[in-house]
């Protein structure tokens, strides 16, 4: 056993499903000392995941019950520098806030193909879905940049809503992220639903409302959408020593350093494939339990054995997937006999592990994960 | 006392919610959530956990009552 400094006063700085798991965490584990989480946005923490799906489509919720943790909430601030000697925090209404124990969850945000004042929409926050949403009812024609799956859920929301809809795919949709077989299934629908899916890189947007690819050819539309990745928010922590390549890169129980965890979007954890983000709802959560219960307890903690679990809604079908993704090669069929309806498959890694996924057909996730650690 | 609510039909059945509390609630083979436990006392160490569980669920389907 080794002693490790219990902090008594928390500071979390972010308020997404990270911090917010993270201040639940630390009460579970018996934190009973000062908590203080601290939110860029003036909003409540909400479901990220929901904005690109329900809220889009028809308007379902994607409000959070309220917290229990009893956390002094500070909103509409955001943290503009860290002194790890000082253990003081800078935000950006020029007030300093102390801690014992840090938790850094800033997350991250679109990346955007013309720069901050460009036409385009993207889809991050609340505030861009809502923008989205009012703008799609007017059926513009919609050119949607970017095929993963949140260009792919958006192009999806696109057509639902009547509109004309371009994807510009710099790849088969989904490939990197979903693997070959489930890339078809869903580019398939997506063009039987009307998507238009142009193969081509982006180069940037003109004036006149076009998307200029790389071969020179442009694409017009009234509505331009990215959806081209996130870039981590961590340009805060630049003088403060904790970025490695310019990285916030944490090890495998969430930890920057003894006394500072960091934990979703914003942090590269330790997987079974390197160092790198894994931004997705269950894997903030996950980290963040993690984190939060290494910021007490230390290496008496458990940790991080992240088996990620990721969904998606889009074309007139459901996925519910676990395990580390892409699944290569053909799956093997434990119901149905294609992905293009109900169906439960199964990939093995080389190494025994694998991936289970089920399309349009409900299963308890905890089955899944089963399903999935089965695999070889 | 405070008592978890589910709103059915709004119930995607992701599990995020018995992976926070599985002493708490669980989904059936069919992919119902099941409450095993509704009513919890204010301050008991479960409500902690209850707390966390609905405020997972990417789409809202439980609250704290």
């Amino acid at each position: 056993m080794k002693l490790i400094e219990v902090p008594e006063r928390i500071l979390v700085i972010g308020n997404g499903i990270a911090g917010q798991t993270a201040c639940d965490g630390l009460r579970a584990a018996g934190f009973d000392g000062d908590l203080t989480i601290v939110g860029a946005e003036p909003r409540a923490a909400y479901s990220r995941p929901a904005l690109s799906k329900a809220l889009l489509v028809d308007g379902g919720s994607h409000e959070l019950a309220p917290p229990t943790h009893e956390a002094t909430e500070v909103r509409g601030v955001a943290a503009v520098e860290l002194d790890v000697e000082s253990r003081r925090v800078r935000l950006d209404d020029g007030s300093d806030l102390t801690y014992e124990g840090l938790v850094i969850a800033t997350g991250s945000r679109a990346r955007r193909l013309g720069g901050d004042h460009s036409v385009e929409l993207s889809l991050r926050t609340v505030d861009d879905a809502l923008v989205l949403r009012e703008r799609l009812a007017a059926r513009p024609t919609v050119v949607v940049v970017g095929a993963g799956p949140l260009g792919m859920e958006i192009a999806s929301a696109a057509l639902s809503a009547g509109c004309r809809a371009t994807l510009v795919a710099d790849g088969p949709p989904m490939l990197s992220h979903l693997g070959h077989c489930l890339s078809d299934a869903f580019t398939a629908a997506a063009v039987a639903r009307g998507l238009t899916v142009v193969l081509g890189s982006a180069a940037g947007i003109d004036d006149a409302h076009g998307v200029v690819l790389r071969d020179g050819s442009r694409i017009d539309a009234d509505l331009i959408v990215s959806a081209i990745g996130d870039i981590p928010d961590t340009e805060w922590l630049a003088t403060s020593g904790l970025l490695t390549g310019g990285r916030l890169e944490v090890d495998s129980r969430g930890r920057v350093r003894p006394d500072i965890v960091a934990a979703g979007d914003a942090a590269a954890v330790p997987t079974p494939t390197g160092i790198r983000r894994i931004p997705l709802w269950s894997s903030a959560i996950e980290q963040a339990k993690v984190a939060a219960n290494a910021l007490l307890a230390g290496d008496d903690a458990p940790e991080l054995d992240l088996e990620p679990y990721f969904w998606t809604e889009q074309f007139g079908l459901n996925l519910k997937a676990t395990g580390h993704l892409p699944a290569a090669g053909e799956p093997e069929f434990l119901l149905g006999d294609s992905p293009h309806g109900p169906s439960v498959m199964r990939w093995t890694h080389v190494g025994g592990d694998g991936v289970a996924v089920a399309v349009n057909h409900r299963i308890p996730i905890p089955k899944l994960r089963r399903m999935a650690a089965a695999a070889g | 006392m405070k008592k978890i609510v589910i709103d059915r039909p709004r119930c995607e059945g992701h599990g995020l919610c018995e992976e926070i509390a599985p002493d708490l609630m669980h989904l059936d083979d069919a992919g119902e959530l099941i409450l095993d436990v509704e009513d919890i006392p204010e301050g008991s160490p479960e409500l902690t956990d209850a707390g966390a569980a609905v405020r997972v669920c990417p789409v809202a389907a439980l609250r704290l009552a």
